[in-house]
């Protein structure tokens, strides 16, 4: 059987993350689609090394425990199936925490999903009667202050926090804010160091917090595409 | 006391992220059971961390048969990690389940599985965690009823006061019977007394509480149990054996994890039982008879679970699948359906002859990594006392067809201190590895370029409840020191590497596969002093061990290093795999003279007595590949 990507087809799926499932890692939930993939009885194309692997590629991995209304995945086909029938399929064979929400065909020339989608927006909140007005103005100080320094297991990382961190502007519910983040190949701001180093500069405990990944972007010459057109 | 049945995942939630791998207690997998509408409620437990336990195929065959009863639910629960667990005594949070998230207090019947001694102290950590009283005789009325099975009941002596009762052998049909009895039970009103005498009546149970300990000349210090006065219970229970496995679910296993579990795929139990009689080994006599699912049923059965589950591995299990007589046709079915998938068919463990290296070929496809062969003796001669069948011939033209088919690494499992070795037989353990490693060069090539090595694994013996070696001392540990430094320095050869077991953590095990009801106060002691996860290497502490048993008045050497008489009564000699004891005396006598045993499903009836007993057979598709 041929097994050339030219032949094959390049669905993009947009999945939701939440509910008790956002607390799986990002290798959980490559392993999770990889079996609903399979379960899903679609035509899906195989790599040719040894592991012989489903040809399917991730954004980029969401932290444990955060939530999602906007992960994709990019899976090969051997025929071309209707993008609806697909996401029907998928849908029938994957916990709902996980649901498949819109799919597309995308060309095969764009690059890798994790290096494509570089914009994110992210819904931060703040549990535990977390001072909101006052993380927003330490967010606002360490912004001013141009790069943060963070620990990441025993490592010590640096992020620049003037390209990483579009803008911040608070929820309209007031519990929380919304974070508009750029990722590169230095490093994306994960909210949750965010919120800690704010915490820090207050000189408080991080407060508990829910942090939902809602969209995410390819940006180009300052605007921001769609990973997948919109119906 | 029986605790409220409600959902209190709100209350581990807020911990999920302050403790390692929080989809261990997540729940809600793919294949879970959803409707749990009892209204009779059962949790089964493995008492150790999720992804160790979810791979249980015995745990999963009883799930499925007790949610598929009417009026009987049934969720799972495993022992949080120490963070986890912690975390929650630190919140009073008591262990839930996972389907629901309900307290395990609050369910009708709470099952174990038994699967190896070590876990005994995360019995008692896990009971604890979940506010049950630790002793059987110290549960009120109204308590949930604690049982327990699988592969190691054949001495539950030590660890019998916490249960309520304990299934023997196989649980298919028992487990059900097992709850619809307690559920009788508690519909009547019953006493729990009563309810304990009810379940003593089912086939398979054995009810620890309804037996009295008897410690005479004829006994080893631990004593014996006979019915407890005025008591309508067996002198000897016998196991509970499911006459024809083609009669069970063959796809038990239809949980999809989300996280890494140990065993990661499609388990398919293409046979159970093994009939080639290795006089150490305890499934070996305890499993008996064999039985075979028939090639269609595998076949259909992977089929049906891959498409289910999505797994992209399928694993043919059993005590020696490539024993079963339709082996070299199912890989080959499999094989000719599934490759062009991406699916992996694998076996565990491969047979030491030829036949064998063409089924890990068959299996393995391309790939050659290690390949396993457990010679388990260094010389013909222990071979021999230990029944296993091998001759040097067999593995020298295993070895041989293995490096000619590819495989560059071989590794080979032994044990020490089996009966009558001595230090001849430990130098046999490098002895035929050197022979293996030249076979190796001698196909391949010479050089650090051909890639041909051989390691060597070389556990310690621990004498086992109903095999022939039962009677066996287990070598003392500073000789157990003596011959691994002996190994060591007959290596000779920088590609041969040598790794052995622990022979403090194999003195524990000893311990506990020997010493009677009294063992018990051990371990409770060692479980107050911290004892949980000793079958992880990191947590076991030996000292731990040594202090408890200081303080309980027992020492651990005398327990595991002392011979007994064959004339005895065992502490296990009131429940029975059905193997008897005639045949395992004879069995130990063969091997002090070092004569074999052949395998009753290739050569005739060996009298091991179960067939006639238990009124079953073997139950072979096809015919038996002998040697």
């Amino acid at each position: 059987m041929p097994n050339n990507k030219a032949d094959q087809f390049r669905l993009r799926v947009r999945y939701s993350k939440h509910d008790r499932l956002a607390h799986l890692g990002h290798l959980e939930v490559i392993n999770t689609i990889n079996r609903c993939v399979r379960r899903s009885g679609l035509p899906f194309a195989v790599g040719n090394g040894f592991a012989r692997r489903i040809r399917l590629q991730f954004s980029q991995a969401l932290p444990v425990g955060a939530s999602s209304a906007g992960e994709f995945f990019d899976l090969l086909l051997t025929e071309r199936v209707d993008a609806q029938d697909a996401l029907a399929a998928l849908k029938r064979s994957t916990p709902p925490a996980l649901a498949p929400l819109q799919s597309g065909y995308v060309a095969h020339e764009l690059p890798a999903l994790e290096a494509w989608l570089t914009r994110s927006s992210w819904g931060v909140t703040l549990l535990d009667d977390a001072d909101v007005a006052a993380f927003m103005g330490a967010i606002g100080l360490l912004r001013e202050q141009g790069s943060l320094c963070y620990d990441r297991n025993g490592k010590p990382r640096r992020i620049d926090l003037a390209s990483s961190l579009v803008s911040v502007e608070p929820r309209p519910s007031g519990m929380g804010f919304l974070l508009d983040c750029r990722s590169s190949n230095e490093g994306s701001l994960r909210p949750a160091t965010l919120v800690a180093a704010a915490a820090r500069s207050l000189g408080q405990e991080t407060p508990a917090l829910r942090v939902c990944r809602l969209c995410q972007w390819h940006e180009e010459d300052g605007r921001l595409v769609e990973a997948l057109p919109r119906a | 006391m029986r605790l409220e049945r409600k959902d209190c995942f709100e209350l581990i939630e807020p911990l999920l992220g302050r403790v390692e791998r929080p989809t261990r207690y997540l729940g809600r997998e793919w294949g879970v059971h959803e409707g749990q509408d009892g209204p009779f409620r059962a949790c089964l437990i493995y008492p150790d961390t999720y992804e160790v336990g979810q791979p249980n195929l015995g745990l999963a065959i009883l799930y499925n048969q007790l949610n598929a009863a009417e009026g009987i639910s049934c969720e799972r629960s495993y022992l949080p990690w120490k963070d986890m667990a912690d975390l929650m005594r630190e919140r009073d949070i008591p262990l839930l389940s996972l389907e629901c998230a309900a307290p395990v207090a609050s369910f009708d019947v709470v099952g174990f599985t038994l699967a190896h001694e070590m876990a005994c102290t995360n019995i008692l950590e896990t009971l604890d965690l979940a506010r049950i009283p630790l002793r059987s005789k110290d549960r009120s009325e109204d308590d949930a009823i604690v049982i327990a099975g699988g592969p190691s009941v054949w001495n539950c002596e030590p660890i019998s006061p916490i249960f309520d009762a304990v299934l023997l052998g196989d649980g298919e049909e028992a487990i059900v019977e097992m709850c619809s009895c307690v559920r009788a039970g508690r519909g009547h009103g019953l006493a729990r007394k009563d309810i304990l005498r009810k379940l003593s009546h089912v086939q398979g149970v054995y009810v620890p509480s309804l037996y009295d300990l008897v410690v005479d000349d004829g006994s080893t210090e631990w004593g014996y149990a006979v019915p407890g006065h005025g008591e309508d219970v067996p002198e000897r229970v016998m196991k509970r054996s499911y006459a024809d496995l083609s009669r069970s679910d063959p796809l038990p296993q239809k949980i999809v994890p989300y996280m890494g579990i140990v065993q990661d795929r499609l388990a398919l139990e293409v046979l159970r039982g093994c009939a080639r009689g290795c006089r150490f080994c305890q499934a070996g006599m305890t499993y008996r008879p064999v039985r075979e699912r028939p090639l269609e049923q595998v076949v259909g059965a992977a089929a049906q679970g891959l498409a289910l589950t999505g797994h992209d591995e399928v694993s043919l299990t059993s005590l020696s699948t490539t024993d079963h007589s339709q082996c070299a046709a199912i890989l080959h079915r499999l094989n000719a359906d599934l490759r062009v998938r991406g699916v992996r068919v694998s076996i565990p463990s491969q047979r030491l002859d030829s036949f064998g290296v063409d089924m890990a070929a068959e299996v393995g496809a391309a790939r050659k990594g290690g390949l396993t062969f457990a010679p388990e003796a260094g010389s013909q001669r222990l071979r021999d006392v230990i029944n296993k069948n091998v001759t040097e011939e067999n593995l020298e033209a295993a070895a041989r067809n293995a490096f000619e088919m590819g495989w560059r690494r071989m590794k080979l499992y032994f044990m020490m201190g089996l009966p009558t070795e001595t230090d001849e037989d430990i130098l046999g353990i490098t002895r035929l590895a050197r022979r293996v490693l030249d076979i190796g060069r001698e196909v391949v090539g010479r050089g650090r370029k051909s890639g041909v090595s051989v390691s060597i694994s070389v556990a310690v013996f621990v004498p086992k409840a109903y095999t022939p070696f039962q009677w066996s001392g287990q070598l003392d540990m500073d000789e157990v020191v003596r011959r691994q430094q002996l190994l060591l320095s007959s290596a000779g050869d920088r590609d041969i590497k040598i790794s052995y077991h622990d022979a403090e953590v194999s003195l524990v095990e000893a311990v506990l596969s020997k010493m009677g009801r009294g063992g018990f106060e051990l371990i409770l002691e060692a479980w107050r002093r911290g004892a949980r996860f000793d079958a992880w290497t990191g947590e076991f502490s030996f000292e731990r061990w040594c202090d408890a048993a200081e303080a309980v008045g027992i020492s651990l050497h005398d327990v595991a290093c002392t011979s007994i008489a064959l004339d005895r009564r065992l502490p296990w000699d009131h429940t029975s795999p059905a193997v008897s004891k005639g045949f395992l005396q004879r069995e130990w006598r063969r091997a002090m003279e070092g004569v074999t045993t052949p395998d009753c499903t290739m050569r005739s009836c060996t009298g091991c007595g179960v067939c006639p007993t238990l009124g079953v057979d073997n139950l072979i598709a096809g015919d038996r590949h002998a040697k």
